[in-house]
């Protein structure tokens, strides 16, 4: 039997991999957006579960904290998008493979 | 615990296909499962307020958001979308992979500690709203003002300047 | 907490009190709904001159009924190029964030099906699924008017929905509760002994009620904000490719979304089961709550009646220029409020904070905006 605490912290690392999967190999960039809002929320389940199993009982310091993570994930994605939506703009796509003007 | 045990496996199963399923669209469906389910797993360790922010913020906002700009910027030809560069899965595998070995090798070395080591209190939100804004006072404080500027900017940014952008179907 | 109503010891009575809970409101809502598609068509043509459905049954009491009948055995079309699981699964996901939402809501002194902590949390994140699945309807159905429809749904709901949590936010900040009973229970007594001490009778909860009343009419895409699905530009938006059963719940989950939110802005600003007036307390509280409603939705079809529908670049234009404004400005009210001992020096300093700008904000967008005067050139 695995103790809980082992158990969100591998659902959060594979969720974290699996995240870091898309930024690697996807071509559009929203996918590859889509890719660090997982890595983003992997990171979100480490601190409920240290928060609820963790070794020290410590107030509320991991949802506290988990308040703050969520409000820089959202802007995070906001900015993101805009940048994605002023490429695209620009070039017609939003494949980052055809983003080479700079390649010479 | 059962709870994580059900919930554990749908996440990862919802992650993978947001990762892996060719056409934009679907992957970002089921990003948005993903996290609906995630949220579902905070309701189900006791932060109540935690899961339904996190519902509200990433169903309501950033999947919308992303789906939204997934329909603006829909590319003329759709079969370039699809298709992912096959040595980009090898490339990935050996980046990923090492480091979900190092990780679960971490894990395992976790020192051994019992389903419930401390006694679980829960909080009630008026308690996380004053530590919030007494304690935490000048991180708010920051965390307002970057979300200000971040509106201000990604307004400025996506703004259509002039109307100099082409139009979308040439 | 939320899901410790399952382990509770005694789990298999309060399951069997959530599922009476649970039926009751989709029962007596359900019903409702079927009345309300009478009551609107009725209403619609008193105030246009006509007489409205008048053929099945004594007044056409029995038009719902024909109704259902007809969607039930309606022949169900999927198009060929249609996404067939999200296409089935739209429908579905409008009508259950539109029934959870109902769960939080106080329908009398003790009628709450579910007293949640974070009820109005609840509330507005269970809405947010709506959005998403509006865009699933739009995009499985795999045809240009309901990715359209969609597009417009999404961008108006995302719009309105920032001035919406906010106005709601201004009670939440004078009630330090996130709980909905007890917003209800701050409401209760009288001022002067005759007034009744409701959210809507202060300078901020005049302002706030003021645009979540329009915010709602917006979220439940209802005129003159029905521009996702505007007949006359886009056939039926996100719902033209639906037909028979599925069509019906779409209908459905628009009629009980707009019970859900219209409850809601009673239970916030118009002190939600309260009684009006000191001495009514001996009829029941539900009784009270179902009133007001029924007096709110008949201003929704008032609205209905009367306005025009806008266009969308005049309702983005109102969204982010007038209401978010707004909406800013009635939480420092509602501070300042509190701060000037919520009486009458409330009123002397809030109410210019909030009428001035407003009247300032109408002169200047009148000049800004005003449309030019119509020229009649083929009418003469």
């Amino acid at each position: 039997m695995m103790n809980p605490l082992a158990l969100l912290l591998t659902l959060s690392s594979i969720l974290f991999t699996l995240g870091l999967f898309a930024v690697l190999t996807r071509r559009n960039a929203i996918l590859i957006l889509v890719g660090i809002e997982l890595m983003l929320n992997s990171a979100n389940i480490n601190f409920i579960a240290f928060w609820r199993y963790g070794p020290v009982d410590v107030d509320a310091t991991g949802p506290l904290f988990l308040l703050f993570s969520i409000a820089i994930a959202a802007a995070e994605a906001a900015v993101g998008l805009a940048i994605i939506l002023m490429v695209f703009r620009h070039t017609r796509s939003t494949d980052l493979n055809k983003l080479d003007s700079l390649h010479g | 615990m059962i709870a994580i045990l059900i919930l554990a496996p749908l996440i990862l199963l919802a992650a993978l296909g947001a990762v892996w399923k060719a056409r934009p669209v679907h992957a970002a469906l089921l990003l948005a499962l993903a996290l609906a389910l995630n949220a579902m797993l905070y309701l189900a360790m006791g932060a109540d307020f935690i899961g339904l922010v996190q519902f509200m913020v990433y169903v309501g906002a950033v999947a919308v958001l992303i789906v939204f700009s997934l329909l603006i910027t829909r590319p003329g030809d759709e079969k370039a979308e699809l298709d992912r560069r096959p040595g980009s899965v090898v490339t990935g595998l050996a980046c990923t992979l090492p480091l979900l070995v190092s990780l679960c090798f971490m894990i395992s070395r976790l020192p051994e500690i019992g389903a419930d080591a401390h006694p679980f209190s829960g909080f009630s939100i008026e308690e996380l709203g004053l530590t919030l804004y007494s304690t935490h006072a000048p991180a708010v404080i920051a965390v307002g003002v970057m979300l200000t500027a971040v509106m201000i900017g990604a307004a400025l940014f996506a703004r259509d300047i002039g109307g100099k952008s082409k139009p979308p179907s040439e | 907490m939320l899901l410790e109503y399952l382990g509770a010891s005694d789990w298999l009575i309060s399951l069997a009190g959530m599922a009476v809970a649970a039926s009751t409101v989709v029962g007596v809502f359900a019903g409702a709904f079927a009345l309300l598609s009478l009551i609107e068509r009725k209403t619609l043509a008193r105030v246009q001159n006509r007489i409205g459905p008048n053929r099945a049954g004594w007044f056409g009491i029995l038009q719902p009924v024909a109704d259902g009948i007809k969607m039930l055995t309606k022949e169900d079309i999927v198009p060929a190029k249609a996404e067939k699981w999200l296409h089935l699964l739209a429908p579905i996901l409008i009508v259950v964030p539109a029934i959870l939402a109902l769960g939080v809501i106080p329908y009398g002194r003790e009628w709450i099906p579910v007293p949640l902590e974070t009820g109005l949390l609840f509330f507005f994140s269970i809405g947010a699924m709506t959005e998403l699945a509006i865009f699933m309807a739009g995009w499985a159905s795999g045809s240009k008017f309901p990715m359209l429809g969609a597009m417009r749904a999404i961008s108006q709901m995302v719009s309105y929905e920032l001035p919406l949590m906010i106005s709601a936010l201004a009670v939440v900040m004078m009630t330090g509760s996130l709980s909905l009973p007890e917003i209800v229970n701050q409401q209760s007594g009288f001022h002067f002994g005759f007034i009744p001490s409701w959210n809507l009778f202060t300078p901020w909860g005049l302002m706030a009620g003021l645009l979540f009343y329009t915010c709602s009419i917006a979220e439940a895409n209802r005129c003159p904000f029905d521009l996702p699905e505007g007949e006359s530009e886009i056939v039926a938006g996100h719902m033209t490719e639906y037909s028979g059963f599925k069509y019906a719940l779409f209908f459905m989950g628009e009629y009980l979304g707009l019970f859900a939110i219209s409850g809601l802005g009673i239970t916030l600003f118009l002190g939600g089961w309260q009684a009006p007036l000191p001495g009514l307390d001996i009829i029941p509280s539900w009784a009270w709550f179902f009133a007001k409603l029924a007096v709110v939705i008949f201003t929704y079809l008032w609205v209905r009646a009367t306005f025009p529908r806008v266009r969308i670049d005049q309702l983005m234009r109102f969204a982010w220029l007038c209401m978010i404004p707004m909406a800013l400005l009635t939480l420092p009210a509602a501070a300042i409020w509190h701060y000037a001992g919520r009486g009458m020096m409330g009123w002397l300093f809030t109410f210019p904070l909030l009428a001035l700008p407003w009247i300032a904000m109408a002169v200047f967008y009148n000049r800004r905006f005003a449309p030019a005067t119509r020229i009649y050139r083929f009418a003469e």
